[in-house]
């Protein structure tokens, strides 16, 4: 495997779009964070009856549901860093190239799913450095409590990124792998969620694909709000399908690149 | 040993069948070309056999074995097109390739300076122009020094110099020992550096062997006179003559290879009582051979 990482890495060593858009990620969440921050303090300083009903998102143990939250909006940059780079190989026909030069498929679309995973590890380490980083600007001391949600944001990331290596293998053309994706997580997904949400009694919506991942992490400000509104996720069942999901994209993707003609 | 044993491989793309039951062995040591027009299937042999497009039908060996991964590490390939990482230099895409192959890196150099790209190893590979990148193939090929390589229509986009320059290796790679697989659509290609030849067409292998008997090559004496119809008559039962046939401003008379005379020729014409206005030895045209293989499918 690592052989198999080693060559990755010179794919990708002087690939210049994927590390600007990399590090422009990197850069995003922490912004977000940090933006999201002095908001809310610029509001607390201004009113002291807002502090009462609103409380500090970005103190511990709030900040790390805040942060994930935050970065949870940005979670496509990522997934679009994999369908740049898994498309670039169909496009200049280099994943012909790697089978012809003595790759099995399997090898090469398992170190593509190596990828995702690195890539969703490092998204999430970047989240976890966040949210401490702004919880030790807070005024309550340090806490692991609540610190969960990084895990969610991880099981998030990964849903996104292995979707978005489905859709490069199933559609191999950049802009179009790019545009449906976009279209299908933005668009599409909400769409058909409120559509079953609104025929079915039991509001399955929640339970989408990506919808699964996102309601992971709920809505983090104003709690004592929306806490009387929404219920709270049901966590366990959230998991299960992300789980769920997860092993067909990955199960779809392993299995068309194994059979298709290239 | 056979390094390559197909038996009955077949590909449909939907209705079309782009290869039917094609069967043939590639001997140790040979130059094997794979002849036919565009369209007929050579490409899509050569992509069932990387592993790169998935048989309807049939199977095939390398070297003796069930093909695999490893065998493929083995044989320098370059299919169809140059394929590489436009963004990544000469020197960083033959890395990969070498990587994957399990060789070591010692070899770039040498191989760039081979195909002549040395001065140009740092450059990336789209600021290449389309010969410069089916060099870099060829190097991507000799990767390692493999026992076999497999040339799809090498000589792709090179001008006449890199033309006879890739012939030339091929050549040299032969007289190593090495076994080489062409596919090409050049029949005065596969002629002039082929050892055996398999014919396509329309996804039906015609025919296969050794080049000499199945491109036999004839000599055509061209000649005139003013009476076209009393010189064809004087002419059509020519001792020697394979056949004779009359066009309509000279009659063609045709001998096996090296056995036309034209003086005899010239002398029989004068006994006949017939003076020629004019008189020409030609080869018999590859391509019209070509035709002649293919025609009767």
């Amino acid at each position: 495997m690592i052989n198999l990482l080693k060559i990755e890495w010179l794919k990708l060593k002087n690939y210049r779009t994927f590390w600007v858009l990399g590090i422009l990620y990197l850069v995003s969440v922490f912004a977000a964070g940090y933006i999201g921050y002095s908001v809310e303090q610029r509001a607390l300083e201004k009113s002291k009856e807002l502090k009462m009903i609103a409380g500090t998102s970005f103190s511990f143990p709030d900040v790390w549901q805040s942060v994930s939250w935050l970065s949870s909006l940005l979670v496509f940059m990522p997934a679009l860093l994999i369908v740049t780079f898994v498309t670039n190989e169909f496009v200049y026909k280099t994943h012909r190239q790697n089978i012809i030069d003595g790759w099995s498929r399997s090898q090469f679309i398992f170190v593509k799913i190596i990828l995702v995973v690195i890539l969703s590890v490092v998204a999430t380490l970047m989240v976890l450095l966040t949210a401490l980083v702004i919880g030790m600007l807070g005024d309550r001391s340090f806490s692991w409590e609540e610190s969960n949600y990084i895990f969610y944001f991880f099981i998030q990331a990964l849903s996104y990124n292995s979707l978005a290596l489905l859709f490069s293998v199933l559609l191999k053309r950049t802009g179009l792998a790019l545009g449906l994706f976009l279209a299908y997580a933005y668009f599409l997904e909400n769409l058909i969620s409120n559509l079953l949400d609104w025929k079915i009694e039991s509001k399955p919506g929640a339970y989408l694909p990506l919808n699964s991942t996102d309601n992971l992490i709920p809505f983090p400000f104003v709690k004592n709000v929306t806490k009387q509104i929404f219920r709270e996720p049901n966590f366990t069942l959230l998991l299960i399908f992300a789980g769920f999901y997860l092993a067909l994209y990955l199960f779809f993707s392993i299995k068309k690149f194994k059979t298709d003609d290239l | 040993m056979s390094i390559l044993s197909v038996q009955n491989l077949s590909k449909n793309y939907g209705s079309i069948q782009a290869l039917r039951n094609v069967s043939f062995e590639v001997p140790k040591g040979s130059v094997f070309g794979i002849l036919g027009p565009n369209g007929s299937g050579k490409t899509t042999l050569l992509g069932l056999i990387m592993d790169v497009l998935k048989p309807s039908g049939g199977s095939f060996q390398l070297f003796d074995e069930s093909p695999t991964e490893k065998h493929r590490q083995q044989i320098g390939t370059l299919l169809e097109t140059p394929n590489f990482y436009h963004y990544l230099s000469a020197v960083n895409n033959l890395k990969i390739a070498a990587a994957i192959k399990g060789r070591g890196l010692g070899d770039i150099d040498h191989v760039l300076e081979t195909v002549n790209l040395h001065q140009r190893k740092h450059s990336r590979f789209n600021t290449y122009s389309l010969g410069m990148k089916q060099r870099l193939a060829i190097a991507s090929c000799l990767l390692g020094n493999p026992e076999v390589m497999v040339f799809d229509e090498p000589t792709n986009g090179l001008d006449p110099v890199g033309i006879a320059e890739i012939r030339e290796l091929i050549k040299r790679l032969h007289r190593e020992g090495k076994t080489i697989i062409m596919a090409s659509h050049l029949l005065d290609e596969v002629e002039k550096v082929c050892t055996h030849v398999a014919v396509l067409q329309k996804g039906t292998l015609i025919t296969h062997g050794h080049v000499d008997e199945i491109l036999i090559n004839e000599d055509i004496v061209e000649i005139s006179a003013s009476d076209i119809i009393q010189l064809y008559s004087a002419v059509v039962h020519y001792p020697l003559a394979s056949q004779v046939k009359k066009q309509d401003q000279f009659v063609e008379i045709y001998f096996p290879n090296g056995a036309a005379s034209l003086e005899k020729v010239n002398r029989y014409c004068f006994e006949k009582g017939i003076t020629l206005n004019h008189m020409r030895l030609r080869k018999k045209s590859l391509e019209a051979k070509f035709f002649e293989l293919t025609k009767n499918n």
